[in-house]
């Protein structure tokens, strides 16, 4: 069966029977939601996706978008697409209804953009950057800026973006230099370059609003003399209608090495001092409102990295079945013997599992973490909310960092599984790879989440919602010791997030020694062996509650029986899913979990030699 | 203008069909159900026609519980208000019982045009339109892939082989919908969550009096015959290799 983009039998796993995603319906903000509704959104967004998006995404690639007589054209198939899209609600399916959204929890729209990302996410660039964009007027913005833009940003009739990149500011956003000079009627006029800007410029919209940041005449250098100014492509006259146009100008577009559907523009505002802007929210205080934006875009990321390793997956898979090559190992001798599929080959077996687990794990992390954000705004004590908006903020650096890193060797490795057409532009995947890359770079580069999470999340709340993490999958060990089966296997669980748990505890007390620069020197392996726990655990609650469904499909005998299981598994799917997920488990548990001690020791060792090295000594 | 639909929901093109042992039917354990695809083109001609005529469209679908999913997609698509006809008895329908039980459901609404898809992909049968029709005592017009109604005329094209007919009826009429009718709508965000407060009646057999026998009666269900293994014409010479094959399509296979 199967869309070759997304395994909904585990979406639906995850969403109801690991998080109980029913429990939040209950709530009086989401009363509106019911199983029923989530299964027709859930239904509606995949047939979406492998009716419409799917078919955009090589040609999108193959056509890319092109800059002309001053006119960003996006690949011709987007526009059919984007009517679709924006006609069927998406852009605004979080939004409250009070400003005609959906109210869709943030759970079930994580589980619904799945496929949607999986299968096109440079086009998803366009609505997702005008979603975002949005949100930041419907946060901080005048009664006035919201019936302007907001409204008609929601319906997808304006697109957005987020301009914070220069040239010479990347990583270092306070180093902008972009201004802001005051105009005697309040407003602002905006001089400035900036760069990379995604959905910077096209022709999906009549009109696009610019989010922009930029210093006011006179304020401090750094992050804390920066405004935030909403800057549109054409002015919006007093009616309501399209003005003039606002001096911002396009300059270029990147030719790229993926997501060649999206468009990358360099713009450039004011060239002939005449690009108007509005402030959005209070003087400097720029920085902090697009946060706002980031931390939920950083999400979204961590969503695209889940899109591409799903699919890639889903991909392998298909053609592991059918591609038929080389005589099995047990008919080595036999020269008579058929080939068979190369399923049937031990390694390329490993290789899929290996991608089994990983996507299934990443898929429960962003699930979890949107649900998270859920839990945090229904919660109905102070302490409640605290926690799990802590554990959304302590995720966040591994939803986006580690979910994009593994897609990129989640995608790697399909092609792997391809063999040397996995390499052919014919066949889907290696396009997945090239796409992948991305998300490793834009919204902060996955070093740069690695500082954020062990220079400032860890530390957060007095340390305590990385202990609440811990202590999470502590009762995940303890609920697996309990099944027989899984006993062994919550043992690696149990040593490898002591070990981690250990480590963030040296990291604690190396703060004020000769050690201090350890922590930051070793961020990105840190956040790669915490990514590891985490899918580890999320794959071991996974399997306890697999362990419980699957004995009771299998009545007396339970799972000790198991040429029983096997021909059960054979003919019934739900059985065959519940063994599937108790496979991943056990395969991550016993390959993956068990490196995580001397990862950590690597790490306990406190070498400095990359701290010591002299810059002359890297290429001589 | 009233209009009514007849949904069906059935096995999802993609789904693996599996039969029941004793071969009285398929496993529906662990099948993906969806709107018989016909049917959704009849959903969204009954849409567009709403649109532009103004009126309301009504749902009806014979099916078990889950039956209820697609008369909310519909409704979800924009449609107003649905009939469930739901009785362990009618599981099993024929094509004559299945339409009789549409027909006594739509007898009692208002209706000036009721649109089927030409065949439900499940059982393939393709005659509870032509049958409903004859039950309600009004033309049909079936495999339709254009229809355009004004001053109570429906008149709608039809392929047959080679060329295309052009039909007019009077309304009402019974429309079956073939694949290029349109382009069925997503049910959208805004849409689905409106669905769930319109009404859906639930009625049974005996809410509708009828009674009505079975015509035909499945006797057992079976996959298609496995397909032989291909056979290969050994030899290094082209030519005879060439005669051979002819030989064996004109003699064994008897096609040429
Ligand atoms: C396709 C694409 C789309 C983009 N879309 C947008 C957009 O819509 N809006 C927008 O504003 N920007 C966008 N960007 C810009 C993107 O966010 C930046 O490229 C990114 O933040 C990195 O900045 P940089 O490229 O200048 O790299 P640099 O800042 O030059 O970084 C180079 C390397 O140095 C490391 N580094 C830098 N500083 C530190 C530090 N303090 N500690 C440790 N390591 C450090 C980085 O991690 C990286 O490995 C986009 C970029 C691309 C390629």
């Amino acid at each position: 069966m199967g869309n070759l983009l997304v395994n909904g039998r585990d979406q639906r796993f995850v969403l109801y029977e690991q998080l109980g995603v029913e429990k939040i319906f209950q709530s009086e903000k989401y009363a509106d939601y019911s199983r029923e509704v989530a299964e027709m959104m859930l239904g509606e967004a995949e047939k979406m996706a492998v009716e419409d998006v799917l078919p955009t995404y090589d040609k999108g690639d193959r056509e890319g978008c092109t800059l002309k007589d001053g006119v960003v054209s996006v690949p011709q198939c987007y526009h059919q697409l984007y009517k679709k899209f924006c006609e069927a609600g998406w852009i605004a399916a979080t939004k409250s209804p009070d400003i005609g959204g959906q109210g869709m929890p943030v759970t079930l729209f994580a589980a619904c953009t799945e496929p949607f990302n999986a299968a096109n996410f440079a086009f998803m660039m366009y609505p997702g950057l005008t979603w975002g964009a949005a949100g930041l007027i419907e946060k901080y913005g005048t009664e006035a800026q919201k019936s302007t833009y907001m409204t008609r940003m929601l319906t997808g009739e304006w697109a957005g973006t987020m301009c914070l990149t220069e040239p010479n500011a990347g990583t270092d956003v306070g180093a902008i230099r972009t201004t802001a000079k005051r105009r005697p009627d309040g407003t602002f006029s905006i001089n400035g370059t900036k760069m990379f800007i995604s959905s910077g410029d096209h022709n999906l919209t009549e009109n696009i609003i610019h989010p922009v940041l930029a210093r006011i005449e006179g304020d401090p250098a750094g992050t804390g003399g920066i405004s935030l100014f909403i800057v549109p492509k054409y002015r919006v006259n007093d009616d309501g209608s399209l003005g003039e146009a606002n001096d911002v100008v396009t300059g270029n577009i990147e030719h790229k090495m993926g997501i060649r559907g999206s468009a990358t523009a360099t713009l450039n505002f004011g060239e002939n001092g005449n690009c108007i802007g509005e402030l959005l929210g209070e003087e400097r205080k720029g920085m902090k409102i697009m946060f706002l934006m980031m931390n939920e875009a950083r999400l979204e990321v961590g969503m695209q990295g889940l899109g591409h390793a799903t699919a890639a997956y889903e991909h392998a898979v298909q053609y592991a079945k059918e591609r038929v090559q080389s005589r099995p190992i047990w008919e080595m001798e036999n020269p008579a013997a058929e080939a068979v599929p190369i399923i049937q080959h031990p390694d390329v077996r490993r290789m899929l599992l290996w991608m089994k687990s990983y996507v299934e794990g990443i898929r429960a992390m962003n699930y979890f973490i949107a649900y998270c954000v859920d839990l945090a705004s229904i919660a109905g004590t102070k302490e409640e909310k605290e926690k799990w908006f802590g554990m959304m903020e302590l995720l966040t650096p591994l939803s986006k960092a580690f979910s994009s890193d593994m897609a990129v060797e989640i995608a790697s490795l399909a092609i792997d599984v391809y063999g040397g057409y996995g390499y052919i532009q014919e066949y889907p995947i290696e396009q997945y790879m090239r796409d992948a890359k991305i998300a490793c770079l834009y919204e902060g580069t996955n070093g740069i989440q690695a500082l954020d999470l062990v220079g400032r999340k860890l530390a957060q709340n007095k340390g305590k919602n990385a202990m609440n993490l811990f202590a999470m999958i502590g009762e995940t060990c303890q609920a697996a010791r309990k099944c027989e089966e899984l006993k062994p296997y919550a043992a690696f669980l149990e040593e490898a997030y002591t070990s981690l748990a250990g480590l963030t505890m040296k990291f604690k007390d190396w703060s004020a020694s000769a050690n201090m620069f350890i922590p930051i020197l070793n961020a990105r392996p840190y956040l790669m062996i915490m990514g590891d726990v985490v899918v580890g655990w999320l794959l071991m609650q996974a399997a306890a509650i697999s362990a419980e469904k699957l004995g009771s499909i299998l009545g007396a005998d339970g799972l000790s029986a198991k040429p029983k299981r096997r021909a059960e598994a054979r003919k019934n799917s739900e059985a065959a899913f519940y063994e599937g997920k108790l496979a991943a488990a056990k395969f991550f548990a016993t390959t993956v979990l068990p490196a995580v001690k001397g990862r950590c020791r690597s790490i306990e060792i406190a070498d400095k030699a990359p701290l010591e090295i002299l810059e002359e000594s890297f290429s001589v | 203008m009233h209009l009514v639909v007849c949904v069906k929901q059935a096995p999802d093109t993609e789904a693996l069909i599996k039969l029941k042992p004793d071969g009285s039917g398929i496993e529906e354990a662990g099948i993906k159900w969806v709107m018989n695809p016909y049917d959704e083109y009849a959903v969204e001609e009954a849409l567009r026609l709403k649109e532009k005529n103004g009126g309301d469209v009504t749902i009806v679908s014979l099916g078990p519980a889950r039956a209820m999913e697609s008369i909310r997609t519909a409704l979800a698509m924009g449609a107003d208000k649905g009939i469930h006809i739901s009785d362990p008895s009618l599981d099993r329908a024929d094509a004559f019982v299945a339409a009789s039980a549409l027909a006594a459901a739509i007898k009692s609404l208002p209706h000036d045009i009721i649109l089927c898809g030409q065949r439900a992909i499940d059982d393939d049968s393709g005659q509870v339109g032509s049958i409903l029709a004859e039950l309600l005592g009004v033309p049909q017009l079936t495999i339709i892939m254009k229809l355009e109604v004004a001053g109570g005329v429906a008149k709608a094209v039809k392929a047959i082989e080679g060329a295309q007919v052009v039909l007019e009826s009077a309304l009402p009429c019974v429309v079956t919908a073939q694949k290029g009718l349109n382009e069925p709508r997503y049910a959208s965000l805004p849409g689905i969550m409106k669905a769930k407060k319109k009404p859906v009646d639930v009625k049974n057999a005996a809410a509708l009096g009828i009674s009505v026998e079975q015509k035909a009666r499945i006797i057992k269900m079976m996959p298609p015959p496995q397909r032989a293994a291909g056979k290969i014409i050994q030899g290094d010479d082209p030519e005879a290799k060439a005669r051979e094959l002819v030989r064996l399509l004109r003699e064994e296979a008897k096609v040429i």
